[in-house]
This record gives C-alpha cells, sequence and structure tokens, in this order.
C-alpha cells in the first residue's frame, strides 16, 4: 500500500463519514424517539436537494447556494413535522405502529420521489460548490469544497447536541426517547416532541440532501443509496447513542474508502452488508447501543 | 362539607379486554391525605394511572375542584396540578440527577418555578444535590427513589399520587424516605399513598381504602375511631371472607 492510497482513502473516508454522520444521525433520533424506521428519509434528502438547487441554480431563481441550504433546511423541517402528522401520528397508538409506518413511509417516499420527478424532471441536476479552490491537507492538494463537507457534520451535530442537551425542548426529546411514559407524566407534550423530532431529521436530511446535490448530482431516486447506508451506520452504532452513531458513521465511511480501493465498486456492497449482518447476529444492540 | 378536590366517581377501567376497576368511587378533600392498601395486581396502580391520564377510563368520571377532568391528556393534568410519581422509579436512565429534576418542571406552571423546586428537592434530600451531575442509571435504589420522588415535587402539584415510594428498599432507606414523605406531607399538600406498610400509612393519611378485586372495599375513616390495626391486618391478611360484615363500617361495598 503507498502512502497516495493510504491518503486517498483517508480524505475519501472523512468526507463520507461526514456525510454519512449527517443522514444517519436524522435516521437514529427518529427510531430511537418515535420507534419506528422512516423510509421517507431518503425522499427527504432528495426534496432537500431539489429546493436547495431551485432556490440556487441560474436558471431556477438564482440566489444562491447558502440561502439555498437555508430554506431547503427550513421546507423539510416543516415538510417532516407535516408528513408525521399524516404518516404516523393517527397510527401511533396502535400496537402495531412499527409495521404500519414500514407502509406509510414507504408510501411517502414513492409520492415525494414521483412528485420530485414530475416537478423538476428526470434530467441529472447539480447544486454549485459553495466555495471554489483548493488547500493543502494531509500533505495532499484537497478541494476546499470537500473540507467544508468534512467539517460540516462535526460542526451541525455540535449544534445537535447542544439543543439536545442544552435546551428544554432538546431535553424533553431526550426524555421522551429515554422513558416515554414518565415523561408524560412530567407534563412533555409527547404528540408534539414526535413531530418535532420527525421535522428536524428532515431538516438534517436536506443538508445531507445538499451535500450530495453539490458532491453528487440530484435525481429523483438520489436518496436511496445512502438511505441503505445510513441504515447500516445506525445498526452497527446502535439506539439511542449520538456519539455511537458518529463513530459508526466514520467506521463505515473507512471500511468503504479501503474496500473501494482495493475490492471495487463491486464487492462494497458486500462487505458493508456483511458487516450489518455479523452486527445483528452478534451485537444485536449495536457497538454503543443500550440496554 | 365542602365540595371534594378530587372526586372519583364509579370508576371502571381496563387494559385491552381485562377489566381491572370494576366501579371505583373516592374523594380527597383539599390538605387531605388517603392511604390505599390492598393485594397486588387489585387495581392500585391502575386507579392512579386513570387519574394521572395515562389509561382513560371505560366508564365513570373524575372531577377536580368541580371540573371534570377524565378523558384529559397526562399533559393537561400535570398543568392543572395532578402528579404522579410511578412505581419503580423509572425515570431518565441517560440523564443526569438534575436533568431529571428539571424534567420534573417541564410543565409551564411548573417551569417559573424551578430554582424555589430545586432548592426544595435538594433540602429534602441532600444526597441528589452531592449527586447533581451524575446519571440516574448509577445511582442505588434508594437514591432513585429519592430522585423520582423529587421530580414529582418539581411539578408543583395540587395532589401528589406516590405509588408504593418505598417498595423493595432496605429498612434504612425506607425510614430516610418515609421520613422526607411526612415532611412533605407536612406542608399540607393533599396526598394519595399507595403503600404496603399500614402503620405508616395509618400515621400519615386521614383516611384508609381497601382496593381489593378493582373495588374499594372497606374505608376506614381512622380519625372518629380507635385505630384498629389488629383488625385492619387480620381483615387484610386474613381475607375478607372471615370479616364480620359491621366492620365495613362508614365504608362502601360497591
Amino acid at each position: 500500500m503507498t502512502v497516495q492510497s493510504l491518503e486517498a482513502i483517508l480524505l475519501t473516508g472523512l468526507v463520507l463519514g461526514s456525510l454519512y454522520a449527517l443522514i444517519s444521525t436524522g435516521l437514529s433520533m427518529v427510531w430511537g424517539t418515535l420507534r419506528i424506521f422512516n423510509f421517507a428519509y431518503g425522499s427527504f434528502m432528495t426534496v432537500g436537494a431539489y429546493v436547495a438547487w431551485t432556490i440556487a441554480d441560474k436558471s431556477a431563481l438564482g440566489a444562491g447556494i447558502w440561502l439555498g441550504v437555508v430554506i431547503a433546511i427550513a421546507v423539510l423541517i416543516a415538510l417532516g413535522m407535516l408528513s408525521e402528522r399524516i404518516l404516523i401520528a393517527p397510527f401511533i397508538k396502535r400496537r402495531d405502529v412499527a409495521l404500519i409506518a414500514i407502509i406509510t413511509t414507504l408510501a411517502a417516499s414513492l409520492f415525494f420521489e414521483n412528485g420530485a420527478q414530475i416537478l423538476w424532471g428526470p434530467r441529472l441536476k447539480q447544486l454549485p460548490a459553495m466555495v471554489q479552490g483548493n488547500v493543502r491537507f494531509l500533505g495532499t492538494m484537497v478541494d476546499l469544497q470537500d473540507v467544508i463537507v468534512m467539517i460540516s457534520a462535526p460542526i451541525v451535530l455540535g449544534l445537535v447536541a447542544l439543543f439536545l442537551y442544552r435546551t428544554r425542548l432538546g431535553r424533553a426529546i431526550r426524555a421522551v426517547e429515554q422513558n416515554r411514559d414518565s415523561a408524560l407524566l412530567a407534563g412533555v407534550n409527547v404528540p408534539l416532541i414526535y413531530s418535532l423530532t420527525f421535522g428536524f431529521s428532515a431538516g438534517l436530511a436536506s443538508v445531507a440532501g445538499v451535500i450530495l446535490g453539490i458532491t453528487r448530482f440530484i435525481t429523483p431516486t438520489m436518496g436511496d443509496a445512502p438511505l441503505l447506508e445510513a441504515f447500516i451506520v445506525v445498526i452497527l452504532g446502535g439506539l439511542g447513542s449520538l456519539g455511537g452513531t458518529m463513530v459508526a458513521a466514520y467506521i463505515i465511511a473507512l471500511i468503504e474508502a479501503t474496500c473501494m480501493t482495493f475490492l471495487g465498486l463491486y464487492w462494497t456492497p458486500v462487505v458493508l452488508f456483511a458487516i450489518m449482518i455479523l452486527t445483528l447476529v452478534f451485537k444485536p444492540t449495536g457497538l454503543f447501543g443500550k440496554e | 362539607m365542602a365540595p371534594p378536590l378530587l372526586e372519583v366517581k364509579d370508576l371502571h377501567v381496563g387494559y385491552g379486554e381485562v377489566q381491572v376497576l370494576r366501579g371505583v368511587s373516592i374523594d380527597l378533600q383539599d390538605k387531605e391525605r388517603i392511604g390505599l392498601f390492598g393485594p397486588n395486581g387489585h387495581g392500585k396502580t391502575t386507579l392512579l394511572k386513570t387519574i394521572s391520564g395515562l389509561l382513560r377510563p371505560w366508564k365513570g368520571e373524575i372531577r377536580f375542584a368541580g371540573k371534570v377532568i377524565s378523558g384529559k391528556s397526562p399533559r393537561e393534568l400535570v398543568e392543572v396540578g395532578i402528579i404522579q410519581v410511578p412505581q419503580g422509579n423509572t425515570l431518565f436512565p441517560r440523564m443526569s440527577v438534575m436533568e431529571n429534576l428539571l424534567i420534573g418542571a417541564y410543565a409551564d406552571r411548573a417551569w417559573k418555578k424551578r430554582r424555589q423546586g430545586l432548592e426544595r428537592v435538594f433540602e429534602l434530600f441532600p444526597r441528589l444535590a452531592e449527586r447533581k451531575s451524575q446519571l440516574c442509571r448509577t445511582l442505588s435504589g434508594g437514591e432513585r427513589q429519592m430522585l423520582a420522588m423529587g421530580v414529582g415535587l418539581m411539578g408543583h402539584g395540587q395532589v401528589l399520587m406516590l405509588d408504593e415510594p418505598t417498595l423493595g428498599l432496605a429498612p434504612k432507606i425506607k425510614d430516610e424516605l418515609r421520613e422526607a414523605i411526612q415532611q412533605i406531607a407536612a406542608t399540607g399538600v393533599p396526598m394519595i399513598l399507595v403503600e404496603q406498610d399500614l402503620e405508616f400509612l395509618l400515621a400519615l393519611t386521614d383516611r384508609l381504602l381497601l382496593v381489593q378485586e378493582g373495588r374499594i372495599v372497606l374505608e376506614k375513616t381512622h380519625a372518629s375511631s380507635e385505630i384498629e390495626h389488629a383488625r385492619i391486618l387480620e381483615m387484610y391478611f386474613g381475607g375478607l371472607d372471615q370479616a364480620e360484615p359491621d366492620l365495613a363500617l362508614g365504608g362502601k361495598i360497591t
């Protein structure tokens, strides 16, 4: 193994890891708090990217990428809260809500993906880079945009952690996640917390969608593959641990980058899914999962 | 007599298909403390859960200060001031003592008084003050129970319902907690206390209700008559079948 390839692996791993950390945190928040898996999460990334594109691209509104990001986050938080009201809230008291949510969120995902195709067309789109230029990093020249991606997860997730650990509302979200009944008895508005959690998670999805839209392309099904990767990350990291999810994101990303270099595109998913299966067999609670 | 602060009328409640409460009626006057006792699984906890809104009544009505409150959500009832400290100190395991207490004051009414609440809890349980930043799951059983009561106190309730607060604790810690409960009672807050220890209930409450098979089978106002420990104990452990009907003086059999 040459030094160059090691550097390349590390770089790819850090960029990918940042992206996966963002995606899987949103997914794991909903999983931990509402106890359901949101299959529409990938399509939230898609819609977020398209909204940002509409604001930012010169052929659309042309207001710049930064405004695009802000508006995409706001729109997706609202869309997430609305989705929870329609897809989850009517069924939350049922014992089989986890199964129903699979169906309703899958349906929503089809709805959003096809809706995006109708609204924005099937042609590939791309978001403009946030910054131009290169910097020296780890001894190699790195695209400045990659650096932005690399630091985006630590910054965004740092803010999320501040919110969850230092504010009244954030504490209430954690309380509902840890003990729903006791949270109810303390006067926490649990339905509102469910809705907000879904909204925040969609907001995180939109940040990830924008990053995907800059580094890859925007298509109606762009969220599908990253959602699968995030699924593996959440299983490896375990439930109810923000830090665990982050660490797992970087582990998976570095493994993926290594496999891509030595095994190639074809065998990488095999390795990743093998990790998922081994986790489920030998440590179903994940590396850092509770209970 | 003034209208009761809390009034439960002909309450029927169950889980799924299984009925637990079969027509329970109780009332609680302002500043009054009542004790519930009886065998496990006969509806004491179910009654508290229904009053606090965790369970919805199948039939019957609950009023607080004259207004119907049955059917309201737990959150609305906490805002009203009905606080339940659940059995088995189920708290928030991955939160610190301080964070648990702050969640206890989550309701708007209590949030404004949270500093006052913290002071009161730490005065009552100095041990919690020492362990402010410790994670809840690392506390001992007794400390967890103290924290559970602290979380309840942070809600500044108009009615405090304690569900077996000393269950499964070592005698020394039991005494400590009982002293704290006595101090809370001395503030005059109306209480519904579920306990297995009759001596403790008799010392602390104005009335005792025996809950059996989803009904209140005996109500004993021991302010009026000489307390007859022995007879109640006999009834409780010996079974009601052997009890003479005239023992249920002032009680209602529904």
